[in-house]
């Protein structure tokens, strides 16, 4: 079997810059995502306006007594005892936190170290993602995942055919017209987002640069914006995921560990 | 089907390992050391630069939550509270070339600062109310701060259950910003009782916790290693950041 392998032809796929940048903002995104949990935790509200309030509420995770929990989307209620609201403190007993412990750092409701993990990854992550960026720019790499003009025509058919309405794909390069259109969500508007909105919480720097909770819609809404590009980057990330699981999960991990990518029934297929 | 179980497992394993991983770590020194470093980088790029929006009137919140210690109860609080703090004094003392007792007439007499700013938890909650008050660089001028001096520390009344006193500081770099202040009113009267009376501080490009509440003495020091835990404040001593503009 391992002879086999090796006598199959692969090509280098993945620079070393991108292999490492690719899993320090994998690392850092699940560190983000558990540490920002345990600090929505502390105020488990959102507010579409500057300052909080309650008439201007899109989301509120409560716990309206002993052994209840409420989520609340737009004014409307929904029992969520045992999932979120009264959930797993992370101590081993049941208590009146929004997200459970399961999925926080640290588990147990401490917001102080929750916010020494999101500050100290925020950076890690933000490092890995311009390093990302300007050696893809450097190589020319962004032009295959960067969804163009004439990629545009391609979306639909992309889609038929994902959908199994039309029989071949349209002709594309290395990245498919779809993926191309989440990458660049994902580089051009999920990321600056995150990043601008966790930024614009920043009561240091919004008396720097005041116009930065300004064009959020207020403070509050900064949140909120958080909260949104935080839940869109996990669905990229449910995504990505079932597209390595459906072409080849060894196949893909070799390449983004050793950066070769053997060719085969998926030949030139990217995720 | 075998797909959707790999997806399923594999997000939610990713998910469900962090919370335990990073419990593990977090109890780690050396890694909660290395965690730390973050502040200083955050508070060497953001510092404390630029102004606090300003608001309007009507932009003024009608609940702004009370979120700290209790009340002060302690017969000496109590009974400075009894004659309307008239006899209440502000002391200015340590590093200092002169040290003074600054009485509530003067500290009056001293208001130069009306400002609507908002208020934001480190929480997350935002609230928005009008300070009236004295400029603390004003008031840390009349003590004229020692060559040495790095630090005003706010010692005040507020006690935790455990009779841990409140306190917390400020470089005199960022006690010398403009819109940083002793307020003595709010919302057009005095500082309500459980809202900080009589003096608090309003640090507004930084989060609340550096606002210290029943202001009753200001310490000016070369360091913040002696006082209390040593991390210059009664949060900051439980693991919260000095630096808090972030």
């Amino acid at each position: 079997m391992i002879g086999m392998v090796r006598e199959q032809k692969t090509v280098y796929r993945h620079s070393l810059a991108t292999r490492l940048t690719h899993w320090l903002f994998f690392l850092a995104f699940m560190a983000l995502v558990s540490s920002g949990l345990q600090i929505f935790n502390a105020a488990p509200f959102l507010d579409a306006s500057d300052k909080t309030d309650i008439h201007r509420r899109v989301l509120s995770i409560d716990s309206p007594r002993e052994g209840a929990g409420v989520t609340t989307v737009f004014g409307a209620s929904i029992p969520t005892t045992g999932v979120l609201g009264w959930t797993d403190d992370g101590m081993g007993g049941q208590a009146a936190r929004a997200f459970p412990g399961w999925l926080t750092i640290p588990s147990y409701q401490s917001l102080a170290d929750g916010r020494r993990w999101h500050f100290f990854f925020a950076w890690v992550m933000v490092v890995s993602g311009v390093v990302y960026i300007v050696w893809s720019l450097l190589r020319g790499d962004l032009r295959e995942i960067v969804l163009r003009p004439r990629d545009a025509a391609k979306i639909l058919p992309m889609q038929l055919y994902y959908l199994r309405l039309r029989k071949e794909p349209p002709a594309h390069g290395k990245y498919n017209p779809l993926q191309k259109t989440a990458y660049t969500l994902v580089l051009f508007v999920l990321a600056p987002l995150i990043v601008v909105s966790g930024l614009a919480l920043s009561p240091g720097l919004d008396a720097w640069l005041p116009w930065l909770p300004h064009v959020l819609g207020g403070r509050q809404f900064a949140r909120l914006w958080h909260f949104v590009a935080m839940v869109a980057l996990l669905g990229f990330f449910a995504v990505h995921v079932s597209l390595v699981a459906s072409t080849g999960v060894i196949n893909h991990l070799r390449s983004m560990v050793t950066g070769r990518y053997r060719l085969g029934a998926h030949d030139g297929v990217g995720v | 089907m075998k797909r959707k179980i790999f997806l399923a497992s594999t997000i939610s394993a990713a998910l469900a390992a962090c919370s335990p991983i990073g419990t593990k770590l977090n109890g780690n020194q050396h890694f909660h050391d290395a965690l730390d470093s973050a502040e200083r980088l955050d508070e060497r790029v953001l510092g404390t630069r630029g102004l606090a929006a300003l608001y309007r009137p009507q932009d003024i919140s009608a609940d702004f939550p009370i979120d700290s210690l209790d009340t002060p109860s302690d017969s000496g609080y109590e009974r400075l509270a009894a004659s309307g703090f008239r006899n209440f004094s502000l002391i200015v003392d340590g590093a200092v070339e002169a040290p003074a007792a600054i009485p509530m007439t003067q500290l009056v007499h001293m208001m130069n600062v009306d400002q609507i700013t908002r208020h934001d938890c480190v929480e997350g909650w935002s609230a928005v109310a009008q300070w009236q008050g004295v400029r603390l660089a004003d008031v840390l001028a009349l003590a004229r701060p020692k060559q040495n001096a790095r630090y005003a520390i706010f010692h005040c009344f507020d006690r935790d259950a455990n009779d841990s006193q409140y306190y917390e500081s400020l470089s005199l770099q960022q006690a010398a910003h403009p819109q940083t202040i002793l307020a003595l009113r709010q919302n057009g009267r005095p500082i309500a009782a459980d809202r900080g009376a009589p003096v608090r501080l309003k640090v507004p490009t930084q989060l609340g916790y550096k606002s210290a509440k029943w202001v009753k003495r200001i310490e000016v020091a070369a360091s913040l290693q002696p006082i209390g835990g040593g991390k210059g404040g009664y949060w900051e001593d439980q693991g919260y950041e000095w630096y808090a503009g972030i």
